[in-house]
């Protein structure tokens, strides 16, 4: 490398010899922002090395009670909470999933194509994706008592939005080439969706379904805590007495149930994709 | 000079290269042709290293690379530059940082993850730019540019990597005509000022009759033809390509990627 090899690089290209400093310096300085604004955010909340210096030595003692697991003699009935959780997940996402599908047909924006149609239709999608799972079952609770009816409501609502726009993006990403290849041999609306569209979706949209029934086994147990039934209203019995024993049997258990589950999911959808 | 020994690869039952033995000198200009499933890709892969043989050596001056492993094995891929049929870029990286792929391998980790690099070598990266005509692309994300353009960045990585071989998996294949006689020409360039062998895939035997001073044939993974491109004649073309290429190729235009 001459300097007059440099000179020429220079002169060709100049940014691309030398980056800019000014944009290193930038972006070093936003990376200092947010670190500050997460220690900042950290204290105000109350997540420091005191807080948690305090509550281990509590900790320690709920971890010591908890050896070694003991299923109390109920297990039976665990097991059948915990089928009943899982009935509540299955049951919740298929609602879902049946709601969510022509939602997400509208909310694509390829079929349709009116913006403004398009932005308000996503908006209210928003809105109720705003509430969260645990609301909604407190408010079905209430209304429709104690019990596994109000957590499948509960999550079946909470999960519509998410499923529709996960659907109708599915949707608008899907590769337009078949459905021009149908169109140009003359073939009718509908004859496109079914050949050109569906066989493109259809893995798709069952995978995130599957991927919707596995994250909804877990948050179905926070729902048993507010009442609505299954697993988490046992843990919940339990944490309350101090029962650690059982409660770190449960968990067990029910870690074994998710890793199952997870692990037949994620077998499908790789058969699906 | 690089050498074959035996070399072999098999994937499950079928033997994509079976028992290949050949030697190249500097600055022969080698095309290699052959139906699609032949072994040609598998072959220049295993020079790189990007599959390893199941049987047979890989000599290069004598040394045997296909032994080596870890650092010295990066190494000789940097000196065995690769140029493919997809260019194989990174399409959300801008040109000039595709081209300084070129010489990562023997930078320092550390500056290299946050890519910063000396401004020699990014001068370099210009200036080979230049030679292709895409020095004005230097700050545009290589993802943005024509099929042609990419493969010239390619290219201009293949030269930071100071080849001491270049292997070429149909470098034109997904190229128009001007472009194939713009990457061809790069790369008969290449053989001639750095006194380097270059191996190239083609499918288009008028390109290698045109550029190639050497031509292989391969067939189920073994080589039938080593020769001159004017010892090409169609009994031997009925053997690598099968009968209806033999009938049907006179006057020998090109063959059909698959």
């Amino acid at each position: 490398m001459t300097p007059a090899d440099m000179d020429q690089a220079l002169e060709l290209s100049p940014r691309a010899v030398r980056p800019s400093w000014r944009d290193r310096v930038l972006r070093g300085l936003i990376g200092a922002l947010a670190l500050a604004a997460l220690i900042a955010m950290a204290v105000d909340v109350g997540v420091t090395p005191t807080a948690l210096a305090a509550g281990s030595g509590k900790l320690a003692t709920f971890l010591r009670a908890m050896i070694p697991p003991n299923a109390g003699g109920e297990l039976v009935r665990i097991v059948r909470a915990l089928g009943e959780t899982f009935a509540m997940a299955f049951a919740g996402t298929v609602l879902a999933a049946v709601a969510a599908l022509p939602l997400g047909v509208f909310g694509a924006k390829s079929v349709v194509p009116q913006p403004l149609l398009h932005f308000g239709f996503r908006r209210v999608l928003d809105m109720f994706r705003g509430v969260p799972a645990l609301v909604w079952a407190l408010i079905f609770v209430a209304a429709f008592g104690l019990g596994p009816f109000g957590g499948v409501l509960a999550l079946a609502i909470a999960d519509v939005p998410g499923l529709a726009k996960l659907y109708a993006e599915a949707i608008e990403n899907c590769d337009e080439k078949p459905l021009e290849g149908l169109r140009s041999a003359g073939a009718a609306p509908p004859v496109v969706l079914r050949y050109g569209l569906l066989p493109q979706v259809a893995p798709l949209m069952a995978s995130q379904t599957l991927f919707f029934l596995e994250s909804n086994f877990r948050n179905a147990a926070v729902l048993g805590i507010v009442g609505a039934g299954g697993i988490g209203f046992e843990l919940e019995e339990r944490i309350r007495i101090f029962a650690f024993d059982e409660v770190a049997f449960i968990v067990l258990l029910y870690v074994v149930c998710v890793a199952v589950l997870d692990t037949i999911s994620q077998r499908l959808r790789a058969r699906l994709a | 000079m690089l050498e074959l020994q035996g070399v072999t690869k098999r994937f499950g039952d079928t033997v994509a290269v079976d028992n290949v033995s050949l030697a190249c000198r500097r600055g022969e200009m080698v095309g290699i042709i052959g139906r699609s499933g032949a072994g040609k890709s598998t072959l220049l892969r295993m020079i790189n290293r990007l599959s390893e043989p199941d049987a047979g050596k890989i000599l290069w001056e004598s040394r045997e690379v296909s032994r080596l492993r870890g650092d010295d094995l990066r190494r000789w891929r940097r000196r065995c530059a690769m140029i493919f049929q997809q260019f194989n870029l990174c399409p959300r990286l801008d040109v000039v940082t595709n081209v300084l792929v070129g010489v990562v391998a023997e930078r320092p980790l550390g500056p290299t993850l946050f890519k910063i690099f000396p401004a020699a070598d990014r001068a370099r990266a210009v200036l080979e730019l230049d030679a292709l005509d895409m020095a004005h692309a230097a700050l545009q994300r290589a993802g943005t540019l024509s099929g042609g353009q990419q493969q010239r960045v390619a290219i201009a990585r293949a030269m930071l990597q100071d080849p001491d071989v270049v292997l070429a998996d149909e470098p034109v294949a997904s190229l128009d005509p001007v472009n194939a006689e713009v990457v061809m020409e790069a790369l008969q360039r290449i053989c001639h000022e750095r006194n380097v062998p270059v191996l190239v895939n083609l499918h288009s035997l008028e390109i290698a009759r045109t550029y190639c001073t050497r031509v292989i044939a391969m067939a189920k993974g073994a080589v039938v033809f080593d020769g001159p491109p004017q010892g090409l004649t169609p009994a031997v073309l009925e053997r690598v390509y099968g009968r209806r290429a033999g009938r049907t190729l006179e006057p020998l235009p090109a063959v059909e990627a698959a």
